[in-house]
């Protein structure tokens, strides 16, 4: 890893490197897994779902099915036994005994079109016997509903997630810091609330595809994509009981993730089909209907805030309570309630605080890793809660949270101590610059204008020991070729490895090449592009790579020009000696070394470097208090304001002004930090103003674009401002630390935040729809019509 | 319970009739399994979702006219079926003479799907949220049909029975929509209700005409469509009555909006409640007068 | 079910395809012509991944049959790569930052480029307008924009 120093940034790091991976995507040349070319024996996959939320199998008949023409198999649960998952094994591949959420896989088809195999899921006869179905989580957990998961004991589990068997609830994350029943006498001022946030979901372009193939020796070929080569492979592997080196996993460009194509989702059911028509490649491409109700969604969230400050707006006490939804199947979802649970005081100095965070089953879509891994949903409600709280005790928002907010050095509700963090800097730069203060006049008669603001904090939510790798290699032509397991989804991985690289060698930017596609076979391993890990971990462990190779290099010529290695250097692809002002193009010696003197032979040889990184300071947090010395790797922090304007006749808002400022570390692109805190926050703003799977009964009312809005060109702001604070993170290469998933964070409450300092209203939950801001205002007599 | 949505479309026959007498004979010998379609926006969408099974889809563009955009100065506008919304919208002669129908065309979902969609296909389809009925309605349309009997006109204003449901007979291809000459000085405007700022369905839409008439008290005629507020476009006739009878003020103004929501009868569904939309009707209805009265006076 | 063959410019090449009714414009280029940078993104003619040109308009190409399309010019962006307009709106994307993860962009450079061609010197509000219909989940459209601003003054 290389130590933060600041003074000395070789280029191109800090730099807004074009992407690298920008000129296929404009032409159209960019290969996306439904690119692909797989020729005749190619097959397609359709899945047979369940219509009930919750239901016994009774019975599946599948000839029909089976003897239509055209279909080459039908496959059931009852072939494949095996769990499979990622933090709690509770998921079969295809439903066995019981389907727990309207879309469950109860049986799966190949054959020679989709259309055929669609037409043969209505031959598939399925017997059930309805069950009562849990369609809230705060009821889920209550002794008396109806058990989804019996076998919840018998599970095998992550030694840091706590189910409780014979309820719905899969895990139990617990903070017990302090004297929270004492504290509250001292509180000047207290505020208690209960937030409900719904299931909302990704919404990739690209819907989710897989196409596997399995060869006669059973070895298997699952192309698809992917946020998770890695973890598909192994999790897959695991549940059908064969070897992680059979299972390869080839994964192409990704056309949006968020975290929905993290895990393992509907990659397990093509290969589970593909090893019942052994040399044809099978896809399964999810209509985006599908996408809607049957890929991963966020989990639902019922949360209750209570927190106290004292006379001088001092925070001393926070008690939480959330009642996850986490759908029919938490395997992935526990995490987030752990997550939750650590990080439950928001980025704020408390020494009392409470919480108790239980993952609940629900008879709902299975809840999955959504950018922000929980922090989007406990935000939405704890920093309104703030705002409220500093209202109460007659203090300013900005004011407030500056006296609170996390420090370098501050005690975290875990009981570890914050890292050096530009939190109060992010702070202060977004009031400034929404002219926190200020009040600007409407637009319009018709229009209440106000402003908001909210912060954020966010650490990677791994195991302790998810770790990266990398190679480097360079060719005849003096590029070099850098081997990777992370994704590049959008986010612009792909880019920044390159300058990462670039630096760490010294070669120009236009001379890395990343090798593409991910391939586990000849791929270093990932664990996963998730939790805006990659430019931290992989970029470490680039980093090393790098000088591994680097190192490989200079002793070569250290020992043909007979100079020590502390004179010699790669700059801008060539080996130079400060000392003699020698200098060798790296082309020269990297593949066939160099010779010896005199026809006596040769040194060095083609050159490979291996680095990797996996953070091995991570310490468990205790289970009855959630206290521990080191319970994540690091912190990004941040901070969002805006300034809109709603219009009084419809309800509906208008984002005028839109401010992110977030403490990265160090940029390494900074064009590119930029566009990740512009994208955050309009995904951010959709989903406080638009989105809502809305589910009656279990089953999903709006499964399309039509009517599951997101956010289009219409809807941003005119003025949407990014700034970059860096205080260095001191294992991260150059002091980097990711952004992809906090810019999401503070949107919803920094929205709510200013609904109510525009018409003093405020909501139960996201998405603050015109109709419910209007009708708000008409129940509490605010509306004005005409009259202005 | 199942949420249909099949990866392709389903499996039908492409029709392509040379000649509107065959158009006619074609779907009126298979009045069940056939269905004529222009643009295709609208029954693509619903076949993939399974609500449309048709055998038969019956290409109805390029017959006799319906690609035709005809303005006479004495007639007026004669816009053909196939003809398609963004034809429209840059149609000098709909900019100059029917600039509301540019405007109700300019609304609907994206450029791309305008390039397609028509406001015939807009008016057969028949969807109470249909944004160019309003302002078809408003301009007195009258549709062209050509059916197995031959060719005949059809106002607008008595072809919608419900959402869906439009009087037209098996056999029936609506050939154009024509719109006499409006009334001099006419001003008019489409205000459309959705959750983003465009493009979207309408949660309300209101469509708003006036225009000098000496025959009415008032001094002036208005003509109102509301979209989504009913099972078809609708034509609050209590509203258009009052604001012919009295003086146009902002009361009256106001009077003549909550009169338009009276006669609205909104659904709760998945974009909207009844109550938000009675509350819309009334206070689009109240804006859409304003804007048309500040245009006129 | 019947098939049809039609006669289609495609990117300048006319082309005879052989397809059956219910085909789309956008399988045809993908499946039949293995012309793979129109994208599938939701089949309904709402996103905008698929959209191509047909006769020189942008049309969401999973709305319109490809039997539809005989005697018709198609330009998908592989073909668009060759006219200078269009690499103007790609070299500005690029250079603004508009890409990510790339899916949605084939359908946006496509809006993009009809949209400079009939309206040279867009506002900020119509360009709004003209890609309302290409849904992005990545970038927040701010880059896009910027582009094809930058896109517009460069022509």
């Amino acid at each position: 890893m290389v130590k933060t120093n600041t003074q000395n940034v070789p280029s191109p790091i800090g730099e807004s490197k074009p992407r690298i991976d920008a000129r296929e995507k404009v032409t159209g040349a960019a290969i996306f897994a439904d690119d692909l070319q797989f020729g005749n024996s190619l097959l397609h996959a359709r899945i047979k779902r369940s219509p009930h939320p919750h239901a016994l199998i009774k019975n599946i008949n599948i000839t029909k099915a089976r003897a239509m023409p055209g279909v080459k198999a039908v496959v059931t649960g009852e072939d494949f036994p095996g769990y499979i998952g990622l933090y709690l094994q509770d998921r079969y591949i295809f439903c066995r005994e019981r389907v727990r959420y309207v879309g469950d896989p109860v049986a799966g088809v190949a054959a020679v079109s989709e259309e055929i195999a669609e037409k043969a899921l209505d031959l598939i006869e399925v017997e059930y016997e309805v069950l009562e179905p849990v369609l809230d989580p705060e009821l889920g957990a209550s002794p008396k509903a109806p058990l989804i998961h019996p076998n919840l004991g018998q599970y095998l589990v992550a030694n840091f997630i706590f189910p409780q068997p014979g309820t719905n609830i899969s895990n139990h994350f617990k903070i017990r810091k302090g004297d929270v029943d004492s504290a509250w006498e001292q509180c000047a001022a207290i505020v208690e609330h209960k937030y409900r946030i719904p299931h909302i979901q990704h919404v990739p372009i690209e819907p989710h595809i897989a196409i596997a193939k399995v060869d006669e020796s059973g070895k298997v070929t699952l192309w698809g994509s992917s946020q998770s080569p890695f973890a598909q492979r192994n999790l897959i592997a695991q549940s059908m009981g064969i070897s992680q080196s059979d299972m390869r996993v080839i994964a192409p460009f990704v056309g949006g993730g968020f975290g929905s194509k993290a895990g393992v989702s509907m990659e397990s059911l093509v290969v589970a089909i593909a090893t019942k028509v052994k040399g044809h490649p099978v896809k399964l491409l999810l209509t985006r209907e599908e996408e809607f109700f049957t890929a991963f969604v966020r989990q639902a969230l019922v949360a209750y805030f209570k927190m106290g400050c004292d006379e001088k707006g001092r925070l001393l006490v926070m008690e939480n309570t959330f009642y996850w939804g986490g759908g029919a199947y938490t395997e992935y979802g526990v995490n987030v309630t752990r997550a939750a649970g650590y990080s439950s005081s928001g980025p704020y100095e408390v020494s009392n605080v409470k919480t108790d965070s239980y993952c609940v089953y629900t008879n709902h879509p299975v809840g999955g890793p959504m950018r922000g891994f929980g922090m989007p949903e406990m935000h939405a409600g704890l920093e309104q809660c703030i705002d409220e709280l500093a209202l109460q005790i007659g203090m300013d928002a900005v004011a407030f949270r500056k006296l609170n907010c996390l420090k370098t050095g501050s005690i975290l509700v875990t009981g570890s101590k914050m890292h050096p963090t530009g939190l109060p800097q992010c702070l202060e730069k977004v009031a400034e610059a929404i002219g926190w203060g200020k009040k600007a006049p409407p637009s319009a008669p018709n229009k209440r204008r106000g402003k908001g603001l909210a912060l954020m904090w966010k650490a990677p939510a791994m195991p302790p020991n998810a770790g990266s790798g990398a190679w480097v290699e360079l060719a005849e032509d003096g590029t070099v070729n850098v081997g990777v397991g992370g994704q590049e989804l959008g986010q612009g991985v792909f880019t920044v490895a390159a300058q990462m690289a670039a630096a760490a060698l010294g070669v120009p930017y236009e001379s890395v090449r990343i090798a593409t596609p991910v391939d586990t076979r000849y791929s270093p391993y990932e664990w996963q592009t998730v939790a805006s890990r990659l430019t931290w971990s992989m970029g470490n462990a680039i980093v090393n790579a790098a000088k591994d190779a680097k190192r490989q290099i200079l002793d070569v010529v250290a020992e043909d020009w007979g100079e020590p290695l502390e004179d010699l250097d790669i700059v801008n692809g060539m080996v130079i000696s400060f000392k003699s002002e020698k200098e060798i193009p790296l082309k020269n010696l990297v593949v066939y070394g160099l010779p010896k003197p005199d026809g006596q032979g040769w040194r060095g040889g083609p050159v490979i470097g291996r680095g990797n990184f996996m953070p091995t300071y991570v310490t468990g947090l205790d289970s009855e208090t959630g206290q521990g010395e080191r319970a994540v790797v690091h912190y990004t922090t941040g901070a969002q304001a805006v300034e809109l304007e709603v219009d009084l006749d419809t309800g509906r808002i208008e984002i005028i002004k839109g401010v992110s400022a977030f403490d990265v570390g160090k940029a390494i692109n900074p064009e590119m930090v930029k566009a990740q805190m512009e994208g955050g926050f309009v995904q951010g703003m959709s989903s406080a103003l638009f989105e809502i799977l809305q589910l009656k009964d279990g089953v999903l009312q709006n499964p399309s674009f039509v009517d599951y809005r997101i956010a289009t060109s219409s809807d941003i702001p005119k003025d949407l401002q990014a700034y970059i604070v860096e205080v260095p993170q001191d294992d991260g290469p150059w002091g980097a630390r990711g952004i992809g998933e906090h810019s999401m964070v503070p949107t919803i409450p920094a929205i709510a935040n200013a609904i109510y300092d525009a018409v003093g209203v405020r909501f139960e939950g996201p998405p603050f729809t015109a109709e419910k801001i209007y009708l708000a205002m008409l129940d509490e007599g605010r509306s004005t019509n005409d009259k202005g | 319970m199942t949420i249909n949505s099949h990866p392709t479309l389903p499996e039908f026959e492409y029709v392509k009739p040379a000649t509107l007498a065959e158009a006619s004979e074609f779907l009126a010998s298979h009045s069940v399994e056939a269905r004529p379609f222009l643009g295709g926006t609208d029954v693509f969408v619903r076949m993939r979702d399974g609500f449309l099974t048709p055998k038969f889809l019956v290409d109805v563009k390029n017959l006799n006219g319906t690609n035709d955009l005809r303005f006479d100065p004495l007639s007026g506008l004669t816009l053909g079926a196939a003809v398609n919304m963004n034809r429209v919208i840059a149609s000098p002669e709909v900019q100059t003479h029917y600039p509301l129908l540019a405007e109700a065309c300019r609304s609907v979902a994206s450029y791309q799907l305008r390039t397609r969609a028509t406001v015939v296909g807009n008016i057969c389809n028949a969807s109470p949220a249909g944004d160019t009925i309003g302002a078809c309605l408003v301009f007195n349309g009258v549709l062209h049909i050509h059916g197995v009997n031959g060719p005949r006109e059809e106002p607008l204003a008595i072809f919608f029975l419900g959402p869906g449901k439009t009087t037209l007979e098996a056999g029936d291809v609506v050939t154009a929509i024509h719109f006499p000459i409006p009334p001099k000085g006419c001003a008019g405007t489409y205000l459309k209700l959705g959750r983003n700022q465009l493009s979207d369905l309408s949660i309300v839409g209101v469509t708003a005409l006036g225009h000098p008439d000496a025959s009415c008290p008032s001094g002036y005629r208005f003509r109102l469509a509301l979209a989504s507020v009913a099972p078809v476009p609708l034509i609050p006739a209590d509203a258009q009555t009052y604001l012919a009878n009295n003086s146009i003020t902002p009361e009256s103004l106001r009077e003549t909006a909550r009169l338009s929501a009276e006669a609205c009868s909104p659904i709760d569904d998945v974009r909207g409640s009844a109550r938000y939309r009675k509350e819309m009707a009334r206070n689009l209805s109240a804006k859409a007068l304003t804007i048309v009265w500040e245009k006129l006076k | 079910m019947t098939f049809h063959k039609i006669n289609v410019t495609i990117n300048g090449e006319l082309e005879q395809v052989v397809v059956p009714s219910n085909m789309t414009l956008m399988r045809m280029l993908r499946e039949s012509l293995a012309l793979t940078g129109t994208k599938n993104g939701c089949s309904a003619g709402e996103c905008g991944a698929c959209t191509v040109l047909l006769n020189g308009e942008p049309v969401n190409s999973c709305m319109v049959l490809a039997v539809e399309c005989d005697g018709t010019e198609i330009n998908t962006v592989e073909g668009l790569t060759g006219d200078k307009h269009f690499n103007l709106i790609q070299e500005a994307i690029i250079q603004e930052g508009g890409v990510q993860c790339g899916f949605c962009t084939p359908g946006i450079l496509i809006s993009s480029y009809a949209l400079l061609k009939r309206n040279p010197n867009p506002s900020e509000d119509e360009i709004r307008e003209a890609l309302v219909g290409n849904l992005c989940r990545c970038t927040g459209y701010v880059r896009i924009i910027e582009s094809v601003k930058e896109a517009a003054k460069r022509r």
